[in-house]
């Protein structure tokens, strides 16, 4: 298992690079940014003037010269949707990726258990987008002492713990799905379509109590996002850990018992019919 | 029936019959020979049946491979050689008859199987990503790391393989090299190759099939499919035919190749009459040349011919080797004939 973690990992870190320098350039911009945005004559007169449903989707706009409120809508509202880009992306093709190239025949033709396998990638996938978040939270946190954000490094730590949670989530769903659909291709699209549906279905719920009864079945709303920074709600977080753990454990079941194809995309299957037919 | 029976045991104690009560004594017997018996025997599957969706790809394989030799595995393509190997390894599930893998059942433990086997498929795909060393260093990394380095180095070597290159520089035959390169160094007892010389210069498949006899000697396994009659000859001590997911013969190459029909130029010192030639069994006149000269057609042994043509005046004789083509379609012929 350790073998294919550390692969995965080797694989992934040109991903983890791009990504890293990306949040971190981002972050220490916002930094820099923020004494000068907050103390722009005006600013509060100016957001308000924003029509009512723009400054809804958002969420607390008028909280955008608060550090809790700035970090939250320049960074913490949209990060799920960028930085899924890359966990949909990774988990998708994280094993289907691989059989349609036709490299898994002969990886799984080596001493190693499809549990180890799946482990080892999953692992690797979990510890990869750690990796890049860690790299965001030190580029909020390391320049922050320079700024007038005033805010500890636990405080800046505690919104990244739910983000992380509901990317493993939505990187999980796209695992789940790729065993599922006949290519990471399909099952990329699918997760990112839910994804990006739910991000402006949050958007639109906080100007429509029908779409607010609707989102309460969806992961975002449970993401806590900038509010974690003073209060981080455990269960939320714990809930969508438990979620992401079920869809791994769904994942690996299917991957047990699915025929490992030598190349190229699949088609339709009943999986789960099919599954109980294991000889 | 009884009776029979008695006479059967006397001949073989360890024989029961189902749900017969055993002696502690009788049935370690028994195990003995279960024991022996799995120990001389490489592989065997037993009535494999295999679907994709509507496409039945394997219709009720038996094979049996015993330890210690090379065996060719032929067929045309969709024939089911591939499906067979992969369900040997649990890559995919068969959907009915057993299998065992130097005993194991690939199923129940396929760790245990791959340990001991050396897997090289017949579309050999690689991270390009990689260099040919990281590539193999990964291989053996998924082998707990128990790779003799030098011995990966010496094989790389005699195959021309330059273990610093970027893989996706590679050509299709280098890439081969690599596949029979981390085949062949974990030293396995078992050698499952799918085409193992597709790709390779001449040069080098004569290198291969070397290093494939040399792995027989250390006492491997080597069980290879083929679409080549001369590979086949020149390694396999047997050989099985797989025709639309049926074992359709097992038999030494030599046997596959006389049961062929092949073709035969005969040139006489003299024009003589060849009509006793064409009365010997199996002999076909397809025709004469106005000199001196006989084509035939020649199918089954070739005793009966020679010993006609001692009584000619022979200048020059020619035999055309029959093409893996003409060799499956003298089994096809004669699978059709039974079918009728």
């Amino acid at each position: 298992m350790f073998a294919e973690f550390k692969h995965t990992l080797r694989r992934l870190r040109g991903q983890m690079t791009g990504w890293g320098i990306g949040l971190a350039l981002y972050g220490l911009m916002m930094v820099s940014l923020f004494d000068s945005i907050v103390s722009i004559e005006g600013f509060e007169e100016l957001i308000a003037s924003y029509p009512p449903e723009l400054l809804a989707f958002f969420g607390d706009m008028m909280a955008i010269t608060t550090p809790k409120g700035y970090i939250d809508i320049y960074y913490f509202n949209y990060m799920t949707v960028i930085v899924g880009i890359f966990v949909v992306g990774a988990s998708a093709s994280l094993l289907l990726g691989d059989e349609e190239k036709g490299i898994l025949d002969l990886v799984m033709a080596h001493p190693i258990s499809r549990t180890a396998l799946f482990l080892g990638r999953w692992l690797g996938f979990v510890a990869a987008t750690a990796v890049i978040l860690l790299v965001g939270w030190l580029s909020w946190f390391i320049p922050s002492g320079s700024s007038g954000m005033g805010l500890t490094w636990i405080e800046f730590l505690r919104p990244f713990l739910p983000l992380f949670a509901v990317l493993l989530l939505f990187g999980t769903l796209a695992l789940l799905l790729s065993m599922l659909m006949p290519s990471a291709r399909v099952a990329g699209m699918v997760t990112g379509g839910f994804l990006v549906a739910d991000y402006l279905l949050m958007g639109l719920s906080n100007t429509n109590q029908d779409i607010k009864s609707i989102v309460k079945f969806t992961p975002l709303y449970y993401y806590q996002g900038g509010a974690a920074i003073t209060e981080l709600n455990w269960e939320w977080l714990a809930g969508l850990l438990a979620v992401s753990a079920v869809l791994a454990l769904l994942a690996w079941w299917r991957f047990q018992r699915r025929d490992i194809r030598v190349g190229g995309e699949g088609g339709w299957r009943w999986p789960f019919f099919s599954s109980f037919r294991r000889v | 029936m009884l009776a029979l029976w008695r006479v059967i045991r006397e001949a073989d104690p360890a024989l029961t019959l189902v749900g017969e009560w055993q002696s502690p004594a009788r049935r370690e017997l028994g195990a003995v020979r279960e024991v022996t018996m799995t120990e001389s025997i490489a592989l065997v599957a037993q009535k494999l049946t295999k679907s994709y969706g509507q496409v039945r790809a394997l219709r009720g394989v038996d094979l049996k491979v015993r330890r210690g030799e090379i065996f060719g595995f032929l067929g045309p393509n969709g024939a089911g050689k591939t499906t067979t190997i992969r369900c040997l390894l649990d890559l995919i599930r068969p959907d009915g008859g057993t299998v065992r893998v130097l005993g194991i059942d690939p199923q129940a433990d396929p760790v245990a199987v791959r340990a001991r086997v050396g897997y090289l498929p017949g579309e050999l795909n690689l991270e390009s990503n990689l260099k040919v060393e990281g590539a193999l260093r990964y291989f053996n990394d998924l082998r707990g790391n128990n790779t003799d380095w030098s011995f990966v180095r010496q094989l790389a070597e005699r195959l021309e393989l330059d273990l610093t290159m970027p893989i996706r520089n590679l050509s299709k035959g280098n890439k081969q090299k690599i596949g029979v390169v981390q085949a062949l160094m974990p030293h396995p007892e078992l050698l499952l190759l799918d085409e193992p010389t597709a790709g390779l210069d001449p040069l080098m498949q004569q290198e291969v099939y070397r290093l494939l006899r040399e792995a027989q000697a250390d006492g491997a396994t080597v069980f290879f499919s083929s679409h080549i009659i001369s590979e086949v000859e020149a390694l396999a001590e047997r050989v099985a035919i797989i025709r639309e997911g049926v074992i359709v013969e097992e038999a030494e190459p030599s046997q596959l190749v006389s049961m062929a029909m092949r073709h035969l130029w005969v040139r006489f010192k003299k024009v003589v009459d060849p009509t006793p030639l064409a009365a010997v069994k199996g002999i076909t006149l397809l025709s004469q040349s106005k000199d001196t000269g006989v084509h035939l057609q020649v199918e089954g042994e070739m005793d009966g011919l020679i010993k006609a043509l001692a009584a000619f005046p022979v200048r020059d004789f020619e035999i055309e080797r029959p093409s893996l083509e003409e060799i499956f379609l003298a089994y096809y012929k004669a699978g059709a004939k039974e079918e009728n």
